[in-house]
């Protein structure tokens, strides 16, 4: 179990170190950079100089490794450095965004779920083929639209025309009920179709004929035998969807203003104010790699014959 | 009274708008109290005060700063404000300033004469160490002098006639010594910039809202306004609202009071429900395409000039705008100062734009395409953000220059790209330009190779510049921004319009406004010289 534990744990490693040196690599690569954006803006009326000068005071133009190792250095001590583009520490700003993005993040994931499951279990169980067809075509549906265009309409249908909800100045529940369902709508898809497809696959294991030759209800079956089955493969899809979570949010945050991670890298984006935007990579792939652990890790849990194997190759 | 009249009434009233309350069913006495909900298409970047360039900036900076003079927004005549009264000398070298007494600033410090000194030493001169750049308004500075303790003088190497409108503008706010001894890059934290404004900072969320409170004690407007003493507002919440529906929506909601940034397509909806539309002018160098000559495709005036007949401002103001948006008639606006009406020489004449094509060698290639010496007359140019419809009237003007054989290729101006090839000539040979101010000197700020040099000439913002400088063009600009006598000054505001159309730098398509809507209930909105608004003499009504 510990070797198990130990190489999971330095893959993550290898996963955080390539995901700093990659982002690393491409904002590098980007023509301009933040400080040009920033101090180029005529309105300032600097001159080459005075822009010259400025660089200099930032450390820009030094060489590329040098500034590797000096950035892959500061980030093992937790410095992040600086916004040049708000003039804030990055580690400020993040600890201002994060909360509402994980409020916002696990709202979102928690009604994929129950949206997910919802459709799943319902045209499991629902002896009427047309709804079953018409259910099972919803993750479809879901994924094909576009999160920007749901929030829009979401904004105009229930703010705007039936007034149930503002989105100008909410109470801090208020302003995430639209953007949550906007985040769950594509999130639920995959999870519905990865679940809909365990169930139809448990349904057909000899165990559960057994079962059901035993006497045992379809519904008995289905919530003692093969939801249990079915729900492995899709905590697996969970874990990777965190980075659809993540890019959902981006678009979600900047329709709705929310004030999060999303909204926050959809401006350095636009800066490309690279400080910021390397530690949201990393603070990203953390996240990814932490959540993908501990889905390794429940999966024995879960299921016994995964432990013994797992105790046997150790 | 018909749609067309009530709008005509409305632009009338929103430009004339000085603090003047609009006519209509609420106009009663004002109401103290409320707040209002302004929607803000863009965060705030910087505040430090000669950054007020920045429509959101100076949305802020215009409520939380006060200015030494107030130019009023309708005659455009320089009054007092912070400043009680002033001399100049005649050579316009030397400016004293008479200081108001009992003005202070929201951190309790007085704002006298050496305050005073102290923001323009720094917005004259800039802090190198600081990072604070020179302010854009402000020309050959040299000191301040401290006479005593009401009194300022400032000294100039050559005259600086443009000063006096220069002490009025968004970008020369003073603010206290607290604020001024931050490095820029902390100014962007609303919270550190301390005014002596109607209004005061009370709490910011960076990029996603601002709230600001009335100064009660507030006592030192300008003094020509009919309003004086506090604002009658409580407090102003400005909410960053990037999605221009959601703006929109949200107004007509009535989530929202006001909001900043309407396109000309939205503005039939908001009419239409008896919102206002405010359109104010920017007052400055108008809308435009700008050349780079540096780059050999454009280096050519006959090009260039083939060019601009080939653009029908007409077409793209009644295709894309609306009766906000006139048609240029110079390289600045109407209203502007120093305006002078040259719209003969930019008229749409395909035909001897075609003409002028083929004299300079530029023939029609087997692909429709103009060439000549194996060169394809092909041009890039990047979409501006902050300009309204900017791609689509790019994208309309690459059409037109379609027809004549000449392809314009409009990028996007969010590319990454974007800030290194604008400085390249070769890269970007066509730009898009505008910039408001109510003074000539404005015609400088765009041109100036040590200001924006929007043509890009050797010596100036870039380095990629191979030949291209216009001393002609140069002298003239030093010469507007220097000379004393006001006749001759805008003589030569004049004259450097024809000569920049002569020679077919710009394109001038329109004058642009600053688009603002806002319920029925807002009364007293005004704005300053170049369209900032101005919450000061705002009231809600019942509703």
């Amino acid at each position: 179990m510990s070797g198990y534990l130990l190489n999971r744990l330095g893959q993550a490693l290898f996963v955080l170190w390539a995901a700093f040196t990659i982002s690393f690599v491409l904002l590098q690569a980007m023509p301009g950079d933040a400080i040009l954006i920033k101090f180029q803006n005529p309105e300032l009326g600097l001159n080459p100089q005075q822009i010259a000068d400025i660089r200099a005071s930032y450390a820009a133009d030094s060489a590329i490794w040098v500034q590797y190792i000096q950035t892959i250095g500061r980030f093992l001590t937790g410095n992040f450095g600086y916004s040049v583009q708000v003039g804030v520490p990055v580690s400020t700003m993040l600890a201002a965004h994060l909360p509402a993005t994980l409020k916002l993040a696990s709202l979102g994931f928690l009604l994929a779920a129950i949206f997910a499951a919802v459709i799943a279990f319902v045209s499991s169980l629902t002896p009427f083929v047309w709804i079953r067809g018409a259910l099972q075509s919803v993750p479809s549906l879901f994924i094909s639209i576009p999160t920007f265009w749901l929030g829009i309409m979401l904004i105009q249908i229930f703010s705007f025309r039936l007034k149930l909800v503002p989105v100008i100045n909410p109470g801090p529940w208020q302003e995430l009920i639209l953007p949550v369902i906007t985040l769950a709508v594509p999130i639920s898809a995959p999870l519905a179709q990865v679940l809909v497809r365990n169930i139809d696959d448990v349904l057909t294991s000899p165990f559960v004929a057994v079962a059901r030759a035993k006497g045992a209800t379809r519904q008995w079956v289905l919530w003692r035998h093969v939801a249990k089955n079915a729900l492995l493969p899709t905590l697996t899809i969970a874990g990777v969807l965190f980075g659809e979570l993540i890019a959902g949010a981006v678009v979600t945050e900047t329709v709705f203003g929310l004030n999060g991670i999303g909204g926050l890298t959809g401006r350095a984006v636009g800066s490309q104010d690279a400080a910021v935007l390397q530690a949201i990579v990393v603070f990203s792939a953390l996240a990814f790699v932490i959540i993908n652990l501990i889905v390794d890790l429940l999966f024995p849990v879960l299921d016994p014959r995964l432990r013994t194997k797992a105790g046997a190759t150790a | 009274m018909t749609t067309k009249l009530k709008r005509l009434a409305l632009t009338l009233a929103a430009i004339s708008a000085s603090g003047l309350f609009l006519p209509g069913a609420f106009a009663s006495d004002p109401v103290k109290g409320g707040t209002l909900i302004y929607l803000e298409q863009q965060a705030h970047t910087n505040l430090y005060p000669p950054a007020g360039g920045f429509y959101p900036n100076g949305g802020i900076l215009n409520q939380i700063t006060d200015k030494l003079t107030y130019q009023n927004p309708k005659t455009l005549e320089i009054e007092p404000w912070i400043a009680e009264s002033w001399t100049v000398n005649a050579d316009a070298t030397e400016y004293t300033f008479k200081i108001r007494s009992g003005v202070t600033f929201s951190d309790g410090t007085p704002l006298d004469a050496a305050a005073v000194a102290k923001n323009y030493d720094v917005f004259g001169l800039g802090n190198k160490e600081l990072k604070q750049p020179v302010s854009e308004v402000i020309n050959n500075y040299e000191r301040s002098e401290v006479v005593d303790p009401q009194t300022v003088k400032f000294y100039f190497k050559k005259p600086s006639p443009g000063f006096l409108q220069g002490t009025s503008v968004i970008g020369s706010g003073l603010v206290a010594a607290s604020t001024l001894a931050l490095p820029f890059e902390q100014l962007g934290d609303a919270t550190k910039i301390i005014g002596s404004g109607p209004f005061v900072v009370d709490s910011e969320t960076i990029g996603k809202e601002l709230n600001l409170k009335a100064r009660e004690e507030y006592a030192w407007g300008p003094a020509k306004l009919e309003h004086q003493g506090r604002p009658y507002l409580d407090g102003i919440k400005y909410i960053i609202t990037g999605e221009d529906s959601v703006r929109i929506g949200a107004l007509l909601a009535g989530q929202a009071d006001f909001i900043r940034q309407v396109q000309a397509y939205d503005e039939k909806q908001v009419e239409a429900q008896d919102y206002q539309i405010y359109a104010p002018s920017t007052r400055g160098v108008n809308n435009s395409v700008v050349f780079r000559p540096d780059n050999p495709l454009v280096a050519d005036v006959r090009v260039r000039k083939a060019l601009l007949h080939a653009t029908d401002a007409k077409e793209i103001v009644t295709t894309l705008f609306s009766a906000n948006y006139p048609q240029a008639t110079s390289i600045i606006a109407s209203t502007a100062l120093g305006y002078r009406d040259i719209s003969a020489k930019l008229a749409f004449d395909p035909e001897k734009a075609k003409a002028l094509l083929d004299e300079a060698g530029w023939t029609v290639g087997a692909n429709g395409l103009r060439q000549k010496d194996g060169k394809e007359l092909v041009l890039t140019a990047y979409e501006s953000l902050p300009q309204p419809q900017n791609k689509e009237t790019l994208q309309l003007v690459a059409q037109q220059w379609g027809k004549l054989g000449v392809k314009l290729t409009v990028l996007a101006g969010d590319s990454g790209s974007r800030i290194v090839d604008d400085l390249d000539p070769l890269k970007t040979p066509v730009s898009p330009a505008m910039v408001g101010r109510a003074d000539p000197d404005v015609i400088k700020s765009q041109y100036y190779p040590k200001n924006r040099d929007v043509l890009r000439q050797k010596g100036g913002q870039s380095d990629k510049v191979q030949s291209f400088a216009d001393d002609k063009l140069n002298g003239l600009l030093e010469a507007l921004s220097s000379e004393p006598d006001r006749e001759k000054r805008l003589a030569i505001a004049g004259e450097v319009q024809d000569y920049v159309v002569d020679q077919a730098y710009a394109i001038p398509i329109f004058e642009e406004p600053q688009a603002f809507a806002g319920a029925p209930y807002v009364q007293g909105i005004a704005f300053e010289a170049v369209g900032r608004p101005s919450f000061y003499s705002t009231w809600l009504a019942e509703h």
